[in-house]
């Protein structure tokens, strides 16, 4: 395939926002009629380069060529006019039309130029989805009504709906079953013999072995590799170019190994499972342990969390703290028990951002500072003022508006929460998200020193160095089981990488 | 949310009543009832009376009885039915939705009810039902908020909103006169219905022959207790001194009163409207600033009864020297003073 | 999607924000700061519009009262409503509820049993009512938009079944008394006494209890406040219960103002309480409230349609004007700093 021209060449991307710099010079190559796989952790800009080439984003500086002419994808039906289509890990589909209306939303069959003939997008959706394989879905039937899988069907036929040349798919694979993903290597397998070229994005390594030709990977918003062939390039060597980092984390000093195995647990889970999320999980937390949880998105991390948590209910199983068990289901059961969660969204699900740092500090402690539901402001202040004292919050100052913090700050807004209600218990997880490197550290050594103090933490990250230089022990999920324990030390990142991509979604 | 708010509920919206056209009225009669028509003729007038006749059906459909007027429409027609031993009243559920309203008449109509009584909802929406009454051969009685077309009704009866203010603007002119630079202020009724309108021109027209009056003020309430006092409230700060007050509801006017009395002022006459049994025990004990009030008289829904029957029993009225019942039938609005008023009070409402 | 660097990049222009007048020390739950100013001087431009356009009516001592006292019922149940939306909610409801209570007060029954009957009878109608609504609301899972508007219309049909229409006409002498000039206390009648109680009280709850720090939780980000161990569902609860009981309190000023009891009551007061609380600087969409906005809001509306009535000018304008300030206020609130919508 070499001598002809390229269908798309992208040189040189780079795209900056506010503080961050997403991607920072990327090349990528893709022919006509080749399944290109782009590879690289969460963060390394995939997301942000597949956004420039749909036209959502538009790049600071590098070249688009377009079947051997420069081109500027604008806007996304600029790019959908050129014949690229993207079909999102999230799906971007309105529940409550049609699957025709849906597939056709945007260029509807109109007849008068503005009367839509339904009849028409109707006949071609069915067409689209008998040349899918699934026939079966109605295109009447409303989008809502369909399974993740079928609507994954939908989001594809409307790509196919366009005149389209290149398909860009965004983790296709993590919501369907077995079956259905060797559906979707077959309609692969077709459009890539029409000449489509498409552009697959996944985490699954052996997936790419079975359907990539070759593979361009990413780190942290630079292409390291481009047009490595996808079955022969051996698995650690993807990994160590997917982790080589320049970036030098720190972490403070552990405990010897095995300090806390003496200790009786302070919390217990056993065989807490929720259907469709994770399997039965047993752990134990003693105190002054950081255990780490690690695995991609979607192998239900936040999941086991919230769970223990009581922020969702198990199915079965139950969590004990200090060997009592808890109320399931129940947040404020947790809570009373002594166990603190730093969500994953920070703002979604932690802060309140109209507020100052004294009132998000004091939030789970507000009794304390209370007598018959009158606030003494005065203690309460004082005693937010010394918890944001203690884990060196800036500015030293509980009256400022949460909002105008750093996050690494508003996340030690949380942990204070937790420090202020003197809990036993801490779950965080993605600490360190949208924590910049530098302010990283700082928190690492807040989280360890909380331990040193007689917490229990367990610890969630996508960031696997994280979780190794931080954590005691660790727990590698993947897809809703632990599928590995062992002691932070033993364990290396190339090593929990294979550990989590491997094998196939049913294993 | 716009609850139809009682008050348009209750008055009517009156235009074109004058344009019946007889002609056409004559064409629906006999093709209604030839055979009926031809006996009259013969027997020289009947004219209906109390004495038991043919048995009649009347339907009738009303809107929802949200207010004190309108409670006095339903109780009014019920307990003139009562008093016929040839009346059957079909009375069916009050309701302010034209749609249901309009169902309401169509179900009376498939009943083969003999003579219809209608209070429409609203006039314009419910003429298309009237016609169709009329088509089946059912004679309507239209109470007081018109229908569009006079196709739609047999005959029409109802109040007098430019009336009211002409009366109440009389009164005040007579009761004034001789008084130099006299002033009178105007709390209306809901300014957006049109009967607000006619009762505030009649007013002015009245007032227009007298020549020392002048009308310094006016504000809108809302046919409501509550707007009546904060309105009136409002007129009492803006008005030191005045020397009479036309007050378009009898039912605003408790709220009116109520701030009247909270700021201690008795130096006016006060004229209500539409005959509540409150304002007519004030002006009966003298005391109150309520001098008089006009009417507009809920025992139209009554007299509509009695039209109903007459014409389901192919006769007359009395006292009038034709064979057919009119075909439109305006009341007047009278004055209710202390003079007179006991003659009122049975007719007034709560 | 969310990458960890790109959630990075969403902290970084915070430092930006920072230089908007957050002064240290000044408490955030004072809330407008430059709004309340701002709306302290749209009451003052009116306040001197009256003066110049009704100089002998608008500024004399009785008229103050009469506006104060004008405020006052519709400033109660505002008040009510204010801990409602800052909680994120909507009470669609307080209208009808104002409305029942005040029938049901009035009947000739309860009427047999004097004042305390008649205080009674309405405060415990608008906490049923609201008890009603935070229970649909917070353990039915309704809307507060679908459960409110429910109760709106059977609380209004219920009132229209009590009275069957009628004005019930009040007459307990100690219940009148009340509304007369006589009993004002040191030139203040009893009825803005009553509006100013609720008032203090009202922003000593909001501001000063753990009931109000939950309330603005609830409203500023119901999530977080679960999961911060707040029974979010509990605090809905209260809510409710609180802008139900306003309403009782509403409805009982309500029958001394007006010396009866109407179904038709409280017509529209749903929508004149949210329009107060708004641009009184109360999100619409949660998570901070201001009882001194919402009192000020109420104060604008009542003075705008006094200078009105003093100048003998029509509904209609008075609405109109009405509509151009909520509008005017709301595109305030976008600009302010704290806008944040």
């Amino acid at each position: 395939m070499a001598p002809r021209p390229p269908l798309l060449t992208m040189s040189g991307i780079t795209k900056s926002f506010p503080g961050v710099r997403a991607l920072d010079g990327v090349d990528l190559e893709v022919q006509a009629g080749e399944v290109h796989c782009l590879l690289g952790q969460n963060g390394a800009g995939k997301s942000t380069l597949i956004k420039v080439l749909a036209g959502a984003h538009q790049p600071d500086s590098g070249e688009i060529t377009w079947r051997g002419a420069p081109v500027t994808l604008g806007s996304p039906v600029a790019a959908m006019r050129l014949g690229i289509a993207t079909i999102y890990q999230e799906l971007d589909l309105i529940e409550g039309l049609s699957v025709a209306e849906n597939v056709f939303l945007g260029h509807e069959p109109t007849a008068a130029g503005f009367v839509v003939r339904a009849s028409a997008a109707r006949t071609a959706t069915a067409e689209l989805l008998k040349r899918l394989g699934h026939a079966e879905i109605d295109p009447t039937r409303l989008v809502g009504e369909l399974s993740a899988a079928q609507q994954q069907i939908v989001s594809m036929a409307r790509a196919l709906s366009h005149e389209v040349r290149l398909i860009v798919m965004d983790e296709p694979s993590a919501a369907l079953d077995p079956e259905e993903v060797d559906n979707l290597f077959r309609i692969v397998g077709d459009l890539t013999s029409d000449g489509v070229a498409v552009v697959y994005i996944s985490h699954r390594l052996e997936e790419i072995r079975r359907i990539g030709d070759r593979v361009t990977v990413l780190k942290e918003g630079r292409s390291v590799a481009g047009g490595l062939p996808a079955e022969s390039t051996p698995t650690h060597e993807v990994v160590a170019l997917m982790t080589g980092r320049n970036v030098e984390y720190v972490f403070p000093e552990r405990p010897a190994a095995g300090f806390a195995a003496e200790r009786a647990p302070v919390l217990k889970v056993e065989g807490l499972s929720r259907r469709g999320e994770f399997a039965p999980v047993d752990l134990e937390l003693r105190p002054g342990e950081i255990v780490g949880l690690a695995g991609l998105v979607g192998s239900g991390r936040s999941e086991i969390l919230e769970t223990i948590y009581g922020a969702r209910k198990p199915d079965r199983g139950r969590v004990l703290v200090d060997g009592t068990p808890l109320r399931p289901g129940s947040v404020r059961a947790a809570v009373g028990a002594g166990i603190g969660l730093a969500p994953e969204e920070r703002k979604a699900q932690a802060l309140l951002m109209l507020e100052s740092v004294s009132s998000n500090v004091s939030i789970s402690t507000l009794s304390r500072f209370a007598r018959a539901g009158w606030l003494d402001r005065r203690t309460e202040r004082a005693a937010t003022h010394e918890a944001v004292r203690e884990l060196s919050l800036r500015p030293d100052n509980p009256d400022a508006a949460i909002r105008t913090l750093s996050g690494g700050n508003q996340q030690k807004a949380v942990l204070a929460r937790w420090l202020l209600r003197g809990c036993k218990v801490l779950l965080l997880d993605e600490p360190t998200r949208g924590v910049d490197i530098g302010a990283r550290a700082e928190l690492y050594a807040v989280i360890r020193r909380l331990a040193d103090e007689g917490l229990a933490v367990l610890l969630v990250s996508s960031e696997v160095p994280e979780v190794l230089g931080l954590a005691d022990r660790v727990l590698v999920l993947r897809e809703g089981s632990v599928v590995h324990t062992a002691d932070a030390r033993e364990l290396d990142e190339h090593r929990v990488l294979d550990l989590v991509m491997e094998g196939s979604p049913t294993s | 949310m716009p609850e139809t708010p009682a008050s348009t509920s209750r008055r009517a919206l009156l235009f074109g009543t004058a344009a019946v056209s007889a002609g056409a009225l004559l064409t629906a009669c006999t093709s209604n009832e030839p055979k009926e028509q031809a006996q009259a003729a013969d027997n020289a007038a009947p004219v209906a009376d109390d004495k038991p006749g043919k048995q009649v059906t009347i339907g009738f459909a009303g809107p929802q009885a949200d207010h004190g007027w309108l409670n006095a429409i339903n109780s009014n027609a019920k307990s003139r039915a009562k008093k016929y031993s040839d009346v059957t009243l079909e009375i069916t559920e009050g309701s302010n939705d034209t749609a249901q309203q309009i169902g309401q008449v169509q179900t009376l109509i498939n009943k083969k009810v003999d003579v219809l009584v209608i209070l429409p909802a609203d006039g314009k929406a419910l003429t298309q039902v009237g016609l169709q009454a009329m088509r089946a051969g059912i004679p309507v009685v239209n109470l007081d908020r018109v229908f569009a077309s006079p196709q739609a009704y047999r005959c029409w009866i109802g109040g007098d909103n430019y009336g009211m203010g002409l009366n109440a603007g009389h009164y005040i002119g007579e009761q004034l006169k001789g008084k130099k630079n006299a002033k009178v202020v105007e709390l209306a009724g809901l300014d957006n219905l049109e009967l607000t309108q006619q009762r505030t021109k009649g007013f002015d027209d009245a007032l227009k022959n007298y020549p020392n009056i002048r009308k310094v003020a006016r504000q809108a309430a809302d046919f409501t207790v509550e707007s009546g006092q904060a309105k009136m409230a409002q007129l009492l700060q803006a008005q030191s001194s005045f020397d009479a007050l036309w007050n378009h509801d009898d039912d605003q006017g408790v709220g009116a009163l109520r701030a009247i009395d909270q700021a201690g002022r008795d130096d006016f006459l006060m004229v209500g409207g539409a005959g509540a049994k409150s304002a007519m025990d004030a002006i009966k004990s003298g005391t109150s600033v309520l001098k008089a009030t006009v009417l507009y008289p809920p025992t139209m829904a009554a007299s509509a009864i009695d039209l109903a029957r007459a014409l389901g029993q192919a006769k007359g009225i009395g006292g009038l020297a034709e064979f057919e019942i009119p075909s439109s039938l305006t009341l007047y609005s009278a004055v209710v003073t202390k003079d007179n008023v006991d003659q009122y009070l049975p007719t007034g409402f709560i | 999607m969310t990458q960890p660097t790109t959630a990075a990049q969403k902290d970084a222009p915070t430092s930006a924000a920072k230089s908007v007048g957050e002064k240290p020390g000044s408490g955030p739950r004072w809330g407008g700061d430059v709004r309340t100013l701002s709306l302290l001087g749209v009451l003052a431009v009116l306040v001197a519009v009256g003066g110049i356009t009704a100089p002998d009516e608008f500024l004399a001592t009785s008229n103050l009262q009469l506006v104060l006292t004008q405020a006052s019922v519709i400033g109660v149940v505002t008040v009510g409503m204010t801990f409602v939306i800052t909680s994120g909610g909507i009470d669609l409801s307080v209208g009808a509820i104002v409305a029942l209570a005040s029938v049901w007060a009035t009947t000739v029954a309860t009427q047999e049993f004097g004042f305390a009957g008649i205080l009674f009878t309405a405060l415990i109608v608008g906490v049923g009512c609201g008890l009603v609504n935070g229970l649909l609301i917070a353990y039915g899972r309704m809307v507060p938009f679908i459960a409110t508007l429910a109760m709106l219309a059977s609380a209004r049909g219920l009132a229209l079944q009590i009275t069957d229409g009628s004005t019930q006409i009040v007459s307990v002498e100690s219940v009148l008394d009340l509304g007369a000039r006589d009993s004002y206390i040191l030139g203040v009648p009893p009825l803005v006494l009553i509006f100013a109680a609720v008032t203090l009280v009202g922003w000593l709850v909001l501001n000063r209890t753990t009931f109000g720090r939950r309330t603005v939780a609830v409203g500023g980000n119901a999530e977080a406040a679960r999961l911060a161990g707040i029974d979010v569902r509990r605090q809905r609860l209260y809510l409710y219960l609180l802008s139900g009981l306003c309403c009782g309190i509403a409805a009982f000023m309500l029958i001394v103002l007006a010396g009866s009891g109407q179904n038709t009551n409280g017509n529209l007061y749903e929508l004149d309480a949210i329009a107060a609380a708004i641009i009184g600087g109360t999100l619409l969409s949660g998570g901070r409230g201001t009882i001194i906005g919402s009192v000020l809001g109420v104060l604008v509306f009542t003075t705008i349609t006094n200078i009105f009535a003093l100048n003998n000018l029509e509904t209609a304008v008075q609405q109109i004007a009405k509509g151009a300030i909520i509008v005017a206020a709301v595109l305030v609130q976008r600009r302010s700093p704290h806008g944040g919508t």
